[in-house]
């Protein structure tokens, strides 16, 4: 038998994510407990997150960037509106998705016993993919 | 025997696609899982396998 299934990548794994935005270039703060978010004007919502990268980190950008831990266990991104067309919208998290992803799939992979056969970056219309090809052990 | 071997293609948005071949029985339910890594899915589907080195012979018309 053979499968083959499409799935939506939801970040629950701190440990990857954090991974995936040290790759980026980011000083990450974790905070078990959760820490308000920096705003760029007193009237904006405050928010808090437990995964924080600085605005100072963050070229351009008005506020922090947070990622916050929800009742069911997934990380969710708080980017303000602002930020989000200045760079860190839908594309910046597919980034961080697609980096997260890919730690998430290797560290499982060596976990339980599977080899790395190969590692190719495809450029395609739709945008970059990473592929991993990965073989049983007899 | 088919060699195993599990392809996981992730695209811009961090999505995933997990084609899996050679498996039999739970084995690919199991390797599915191992990858699937908690998320949710959009799409499964079994593909049908196809054994092309062997076709039977055709045997000739006699007259």
């Amino acid at each position: 038998m053979s499968k083959y299934c499409q799935t939506i990548t939801e970040l629950r794994e701190e440990k990857y994510l954090v991974e995936a935005l040290k790759e980026m270039g980011y000083e990450v703060e974790v905070l078990p407990e959760g820490a308000p978010l920096g705003r760029y004007y007193s009237e904006q919502e405050g928010k808090t997150a437990h995964i924080i990268i600085r605005r100072s980190e963050l070229k351009g950008a008005f506020g922090d960037i947070g990622f916050a831990r929800q009742p069911d266990g997934r990380l969710v991104a708080i980017v303000d509106e602002l930020d989000q067309q200045r760079g860190y919208g839908t594309k910046w998290l597919g980034r961080v998705q697609q980096l997260y992803k890919e730690k998430q799939t290797l560290a499982t992979a060596r976990a339980k016993g599977y080899i790395l056969k190969s590692r190719e970056v495809v450029e395609t219309r739709d945008g970059q993919q990473v592929r991993l090809q990965f073989m049983v052990r007899r | 025997m088919q060699e195993k071997t599990i392809t996981i293609t992730i695209d811009e948005q961090g999505n995933a696609a997990i084609d899996l071949e050679g498996f039999e029985g739970r084995s690919c339910d199991k390797a599915f899982e191992d990858f699937r890594g908690g998320d949710r899915v959009r799409m499964e589907r079994k593909k049908p396998v196809f054994y092309t080195s062997r076709q039977p012979e055709q045997k000739k018309a006699q007259r």
